[in-house]
């Protein structure tokens, strides 16, 4: 209770009492009322980032999710080596987003790049390619990066989730002539409900607040157009040092998050 | 004695043993300073302060990009540095934040205080009070390739001089190769562009912001959008490599440096990098041209200041008067091809052979530096309308999204 309260009540208190505050980073703070939460409606930025946040999340969950429980099916039986596999699916976890990131700016590099590498031997391309200079292709890249990231987190899960599946329930529906996706929806899916639900929950989640991509990888480009929420909340409190409007922006953010999630977990209760 | 006893008596007499040598040491003050990451020159200075013994500088360097963020952060957290060496466009809005010291009278007290560079000094002071002095002196200009000006059959001694000149140039030293290019731009670089590219603007007699810096003038002004054009232009025509377009800043110096680019803008810092890290390329400068001549500057580099919460005032005073004194000034300044903070020292001994320093000098005659409290929010932030308006400007070719894009951010951020 006592860590809840110092590393979670105490912060969101004063983030609240924050956001009905001209509060500059550095300088005097005064009260505004409700002024920074009517200011982002008007928000061009900001309904911006939210409206690009939605869509990185939905088209990163998928694959993340899908990835992960093939992964997971492929390395659910304790055969040989086994360990091997799950280690190296899992070792981009370990590694700090930061880190990954930077990683992927020198793979991404036009000019000692491995991608580009890579697809100029295979003659794919015929010159170097400025991934990051489109929209599109930032977006692309980015999505790739974190999917490499954090596939091996949903597979440890699902995992867990697959093993505690009992075998006489597969050897019933075997017996039974149940195909591989019989078994999947009638079986696997239905039990695996609640680790689906933490697996799509954290995952979502972690899609929503997403900012080390962006903020290493594009720096909010091309034409400020991977600006995240966190991202531009970022930017507010401490590049334009308006520390009450970004606290506003995390307080909206984390009411999208509570709902997010309760929608989730509505839709993905158990049913028995 | 017990044994407990003997022991806690041990350990007190080593704690008076190690405090000796710490008050032996209060003598040699260890300062705290901060700078961004623009070259060695303040390693050398602060080495050169640090040898002379007395009071010590610890230096820490940060990214430029990262410079406000954590000077902010460090000050909201009672950790500021006890010097800062701050971009001078950001000086006024940490003074009006009053976090640095007052100055005023210890500045008005020295023998050569109305020889202090007036941009830089201008941009120190705070509602009449000074706050910061000048430290770094960088004013931009137009660094080229003279031979490939000469393999493109132009005369390497007669620069461009107008708009049209420097596109006629960039023109003919492309057509060398394919791997040639004119012009180069770190397009994904909100501060490089405010230093090279708003002097195009501002020798055609142009601006972005009104004289009082109150209003955004982008879409009312004609000659920024021809500006735009004119960049545009070389864009169009792959007057400028490609790869300029994601360039944040990171290869604003270097590009110029691989012998492949025929102009580029820069700073005085760009001059020793190139003569020691590329000795085999001959250089030229020339100021940053107006539409039809003329020619203009971005005043930039630092200033620098004392944190309004420093324990050491005097110290920190007196390493910013050993700076800009007479001797520091020409053997750590002038002999390493820097540009003095003095007036009266801008040509001295070791300038007056070398045409780029002369430049570089010269370009603070013509030099003009924004004061406004929202700067950052305007140009240098990399997510701010400034950049956003260049790209899509320049790089989409959307000239009239671009300008009433900017208009509306500048507006937005001018009026709060």
């Amino acid at each position: 209770m006592l860590f809840v309260t110092v590393f979670f009540i105490i912060p969101l208190a004063m983030t609240l009492f924050m956001s009905f505050h001209d509060w500059p980073l550095i300088g005097e703070q005064s009260w505004i009322g409700a002024t920074n939460y009517t200011e982002l409606a008007s928000d061009r930025q900001y309904l911006k980032s939210l409206d690009f946040t939605f869509r990185y999340t939905i088209l990163v969950t998928p694959p993340i999710f899908i990835l992960g429980f093939i992964l997971a099916s492929l390395v659910r039986h304790n055969i040989r080596f086994i360990g091997v596999f799950r280690t190296v699916f899992f070792l981009p976890v370990v590694i700090g987003l930061g880190v990954s990131s930077l990683l992927w700016v020198w793979m991404l590099d036009q000019r000692v790049g491995i991608f580009n590498k890579i697809l100029l031997d295979l003659h794919w391309i015929a010159k170097p390619q400025l991934f990051l200079a489109k929209p599109a292709t930032a977006m692309n890249v980015i999505i790739l990066s974190v999917v490499w990231k954090t596939v091996g987190f949903t597979m440890i899960l699902l995992l867990a989730g697959l093993q505690s599946i009992p075998d006489e329930l597969y050897e019933s529906a075997d017996v039974d002539g149940a195909g591989y996706f019989r078994k999947l929806f009638y079986i696997t899916l239905p039990l695996m409900r609640r680790t689906i639900a933490l697996a799509l929950i954290l995952s979502v989640i972690g899609s929503v607040l997403a900012f080390d991509q962006f903020y290493i990888i594009t720096r909010g480009g091309p034409r400020n157009s991977t600006i995240s929420i966190v991202y531009w909340i970022f930017n507010n409190s401490f590049t334009y040092w308006k520390m009450g409007y970004g606290a506003a922006m995390s307080i909206v953010l984390l009411g999208i998050l509570v709902a997010l999630s309760s929608i989730q977990y509505y839709l993905l209760r158990e049913r028995y | 004695m017990t044994p407990r006893k003997a022991v806690c008596a041990v350990l007190i007499l080593a704690l008076f043993i190690g405090a000796l040598p710490l008050s032996a040491q209060d003598d040699d003050v260890a300062m705290t300073m901060w700078v961004r990451n623009i070259g060695d020159q303040v390693q050398e200075l602060v080495d050169a302060w640090n040898d002379r013994g007395g009071s010590q500088i610890q230096l820490t360097v940060i990214p430029p990009n990262e410079f406000v963020t954590k000077m902010g952060a460090a000050i909201a957290a009672g950790e500021s540095p006890d010097i800062a060496s701050i971009d001078l466009i950001y000086a006024p809005a940490f003074a009006a934040a009053g976090q640095l010291l007052d100055i005023t009278d210890w500045v008005d007290a020295l023998p050569y205080a109305d020889d202090l560079l007036p941009a830089h000094s201008e941009l120190g002071t705070y509602q009449g009070r000074k706050y910061a002095v000048p430290f770094l002196i960088e004013g931009s200009f137009i660094i080229y390739n003279k031979g490939l000006f000469e393999a493109a059959g132009l005369d390497p001694e007669v620069p461009p001089s107008t708009w049209d000149e420097l596109l006629e140039a960039a023109r003919a030293i492309s057509a060398i190769d394919d791997e040639t290019y004119g012009y180069y731009f770190a397009g994904a670089c909100a501060g490089c562009n405010a230093f090279t590219y708003l002097p195009y603007i501002w020798a055609s007699g142009g601006d972005v912001l009104s004289a009082d810096y109150n209003s955004a003038t982008i879409a009312t002004d004609p000659i920024v959008r021809e500006a735009l054009e004119f960049y545009r232009t070389m864009w169009e025509e792959g007057l400028i490599p490609e790869s300029a377009s994601i360039d944040d800043g990171s290869s604003f110096v270097s590009a110029f440096g691989t012998g492949a680019i025929g102009m580029a803008g820069t700073g005085a810092f760009g001059i020793n990098t190139y003569r020691n890290d590329h000795p085999e390329l001959e250089l030229g400068a020339f100021h940053i041209p107006g539409k039809d001549g003329g020619a203009a500057s971005f005043g930039g580099g630092d200033v620098i200041a004392i944190g309004s919460g420093t324990q050491h005032p005097e110290e920190a005073w007196a390493f910013l008067e050993w700076m800009m004194s007479d001797e520091t000034q020409l053997e750590l300044y002038a002999a390493r091809n820097r540009t003095t903070v003095r007036v009266s020292m801008l040509e001295n001994e070791y300038s007056q052979d070398d045409p780029l320093v002369l430049t570089a000098a010269s370009a603070l005659a013509v030099g003009k530096s924004p004061y406004s409290l929202v700067y950052n929010d305007l140009f240098n932030d990399p997510n701010g309308p400034w950049l956003e308006m260049i790209q899509i400007a320049i790089l989409d070719g959307d000239i009239e999204g671009a300008l009433q894009l900017g208009q509306d951010r500048f507006t937005q951020i001018i009026e709060g």
